[in-house]
């Protein structure tokens, strides 16, 4: 499913879950199907990620060693700018020749010179954007669990599908919830999930 | 290793066992050996099923030595899906015991008089082979069970299934791993079925009273397989992603480059991917299986360990974890975004013995022919069971996507020189297309996947801007993995070896101390393409042509969504790969 940068007028409704410690990390996939992100206009890559995502910039350097920018692998992020409705994915370095040869700015990146992204000539444009973020792998591991705790908004039926996927073990190791900051039960947020377009999730870790 | 076995299954009287000294074959191992024993001993226009083929089943130049990774094992011969020259690879445990026991390679010759099915058991002090009527048809898991009640576990099993017996183009040849499953393939290229067409159901080596290979300079072999682990365990893709998640980390990377080929090749992008990931997948085991379910090696001795089990809802045992080919090819590849099918199918592929890669390939064939309906998971597992009774649909199947393709009338057919192409669609990075058209084994992702031609400095370096980069960059590849296939080392060293060039140095001492040799990057690059260049003379003599490297049309024609391109390497550039 590709995810929709449609906005709603209406505030989004929110669902915190606290999880036991090692239950969290269940969470962690969703991020890579992509999670919307607001955000300032017309930054590069590298900047919107530090200033919107909180991710530091040494952190982007060593760990973030494939970017896609609208599914086209990107080799400097200190010069591409993202505009509204892009979609940002970030990966660690990945096996393969396949992994080598999207890497960003590697010695195997002619082997994708169709699908690499190009340096945009004209200005990305200022204002308010969304955007979509797809964490994979080690990054959604590393920066994930903070993600989740701030919370994250996603589609209300991707949130669905995805607990759906989980089966008996989807609310297994979940030890509170809370619907808009008060406390509930696990069966009006199910239902909540099933019935909005939009959610704030944030997932907490037990202790 | 300084003796070869070779047991010739036509011999009068009955099957007989020879061993030789290794003779001109010295120094070789892995691909290396099993090549250069086709290529030499092959009549290159036999049949493959004739007796006039032979497999070669030869572990890598480490195996059965302490050096870590080194457990890979090579099994070589007329292919009869190619019909040229084959090098399947796999892990396992039996390179290690076969290491131990002192050959450098099995070679299985000849062809039995009637249709008797053998089994052979190799310990140090004997060579016994039986016929065996209560093995007939049975799935590799009842065979590694049978074989485990009679010789104990400590012993390693070699086997085919239903597919190797039917002689089926995709059948595999399969090995045991530390928990005696059969779950580790040479699958490509119908290697099972050569070992079927010479009427032998399994191998059972056994090493018991065996030590390991000794280095001939023991501290600096020491010293060097410390560099070499420290090396591995502290890169990011041999240390953390591919322990973590396997190779199937690469479902979410590849999908999202618009390089991830779906439903036969039509799109560059799967909706379900994300319920397939490798993400989803390390998830979903650890979460069935308990904490660490993802993570496990396929051989003794591997540090990488980018395998892990397979849980089935209810938590029972379904299968090794299934790797991103395997994902791929039933996944998205079918328009499945299921993962308990997908493991299933993989399930069924390593019982009857087959290729995942060439059998899922083949079923997107079939449901581009309307056989059954992208998607439809019940319909896909139906379809591999039919190969596994061998009905008349089955061996269609069963001998794989150009087969298939051909009796159904189906044009879009990702194969060169009749085998399947892996996971990459040679749209969107056209630098392994250039590989999956010229590589002597059809089309094969592990031909050119060695990372590490700029370390090893072969051909110079690469200059991005111009064409030709990519057939630089592709012969560069191939080069360097043939030397690797050779060393018995898994492939995914390569990694730590790109990035890390002390990594580097620390394989070449281990190569050189257990030897007693000092060994450059020269002397790999000179061993990679003595190999290409027995496996290209081969195919010449077998009646390829430049006009067999390349990829089928449809590549050259068809966008190939999101990004709508297409294959624009020129054919004049394809054949230049070769020359150096």
């Amino acid at each position: 499913m590709k995810p929709s940068t449609q906005r709603t007028t209406t505030a989004p409704r929110e669902i915190a879950l606290t999880m036991s410690r090692n239950a969290v990390s269940r969470f962690l996939p969703l991020l890579g199907e992509g999670i919307l992100l607001k955000g300032p206009g017309g930054e590069t890559v590298e900047a919107f990620l530090v200033k919107t995502a909180g991710v530091s910039p040494a952190y982007l350097k060593e760990r973030v060693q494939t970017v896609f920018l609208n599914g086209k692998a990107l080799d400097d992020f200190s010069t591409a700018r993202v505009a509204d409705e892009a979609t940002l994915a970030l990966s660690a370095a990945m096996p393969g020749l396949a992994g080598a040869v999207l890497r960003r700015g590697g010695i195997y990146a002619p082997m994708r010179r169709q699908i690499s992204h190009e340096a945009q000539s004209q200005n990305a444009g200022g204002g308010e954007i969304y955007i979509t973020l797809k964490l994979f792998n080690m990054v959604a591991r590393e920066l994930g669990p903070e993600f989740l705790k701030r919370g994250v908004l996603v589609p209300g039926v991707r949130l669905k599908d995805f607990m759906e996927r989980q089966g008996r073990w989807a609310w297994e190791g979940c030890l509170s919830v809370k619907i808009d900051g008060r406390p509930a039960e696990v069966g009006p947020a199910a239902e909540l999930i099933a019935n909005s377009h939009w959610i704030r999730l944030s997932v907490h870790a037990s202790g | 290793m300084d003796k070869i076995l070779r047991i010739n299954m036509g011999a009068d009287g009955g099957p007989k066992a020879e061993a030789e000294p290794v003779g001109s074959y010295a120094g070789m191992g892995g691909r290396a050996l099993t090549s250069a024993i086709v290529s030499k001993e092959v009549p290159p226009t036999c049949h493959p099923l004739s007796e006039d083929n032979k497999l070669v089943i030869a572990p890598g130049l480490l195996s059965g030595s302490a050096a870590a990774m080194s457990g890979r094992i090579s099994v070589g011969c007329k292919s009869p899906l190619t019909g040229g020259i084959k090098e399947a690879n796999s892990g396992g445990q039996p390179s290690q015991m076969i290491g131990r026991l002192g050959y450098a390679a099995i070679v299985l010759e000849g062809k039995p008089k009637d249709d008797t099915l053998y089994r052979i058991y190799i310990n140090k002090d004997k060579v016994e082979i039986k016929a065996d009527k209560s093995l007939k048809m049975l799935g590799n898991y009842a065979v590694a069970e049978k074989m485990k009640a009679e010789y104990g576990d400590k012993v390693g099993c070699i086997s085919i299934g239903p597919a190797g017996e039917m002689k089926m183009a995709a059948a595999s040849v399969a090995f045991t791993d530390m928990e005696f499953r059969p779950t580790r393939h040479a699958g490509r290229g119908g290697v099972g079925a050569v070992m079927g067409s010479k009427g032998v159901k399994v191998i059972v080596v056994d090493d018991a009273g065996c030590s390991v290979r000794s280095p001939k300079d023991a501290d600096r072999f020491k010293e060097a397989n410390k560099a070499f682990v420290a090396g591995l365990r502290k890169h990011a893709v041999t240390g953390q992603g591919l322990p973590t998640y396997g190779t199937n980390v690469l479902t979410n990377v590849i999908n999202e480059a618009g390089a991830y080929p779906t439903k036969n090749f039509m799109w560059g992008r799967f909706d379900g991917c994300s319920k397939i990931s490798g993400e989803t997948q390390a998830e979903t085991e650890n979460t069935r299986g308990g904490e660490g379910s993802a993570t496990h090696g396929c051989h003794r001795g591997c540090v990488i360990r980018c395998s892990g089990t397979y849980y089935d809802k209810d938590g029972h045992y379904l299968t090794k974890q299934p790797e991103y080919e395997t994902v791929w090819a039933h996944g998205g590849n079918c328009g499945i975004d299921d993962l308990d099918t997908i493991a299933m199918l993989d399930r069924l592929d390593d019982d009857y013995g087959l290729d995942t890669i060439e059998m899922g390939a083949t079923i997107g064939v079939a449901m581009e022919a309307g056989i059954a309906k992208f998607g439809d998971a019940q319909a896909a597992i139906s379809l591999v069971k039919e190969v596994g009774k061998g009905s008349p649909l089955g061996r269609i199947l069963g001998n794989g996507a150009a087969v298939t393709g051909r009796v159904f009338g189906v044009e879009r057919v990702p194969v060169v020189k009749g085998q399947s192409m892996p996971a990459y669609d040679p749209r969107g990075v056209q630098g392994i297309g250039v590989t999956y058209a010229t590589t002597t084994q059809g089309a094969d992702h592990t031909a050119g996947y060695a990372v590490t031609a700029n370390i090893l400095g072969v051909g110079g370096s690469v200059n991005p801007l111009k064409p030709e980069g990519q057939i630089e960059l592709s012969r560069n590849l191939q080069i360097a993995t043939a030397a690797i296939d050779s060393t018995g080392m898994c492939l995914f060293i390569a990694f730590a070896i790109l990035d890390q060039p002390d990594t580097f140095q620390a394989l070449l001492d281990l190569l050189g101390s257990f030897n007693g040799q000092k060994l450059t990057g020269d002397d790999v690059v000179g061993l990679g393409k003595s190999i290409l260049t027995m496996e290209r003379d081969f195919n010449r003599r077998a009646g390829f042509t430049k006009e067999m490297d390349r990829l089928p049309d449809y590549f050259k024609k068809e966008k190939l969504p999101p990004h709508d391109v297409t294959f624009m390497v020129k054919d004049s550039d394809l054949d230049q790969v070769f020359n150096w």
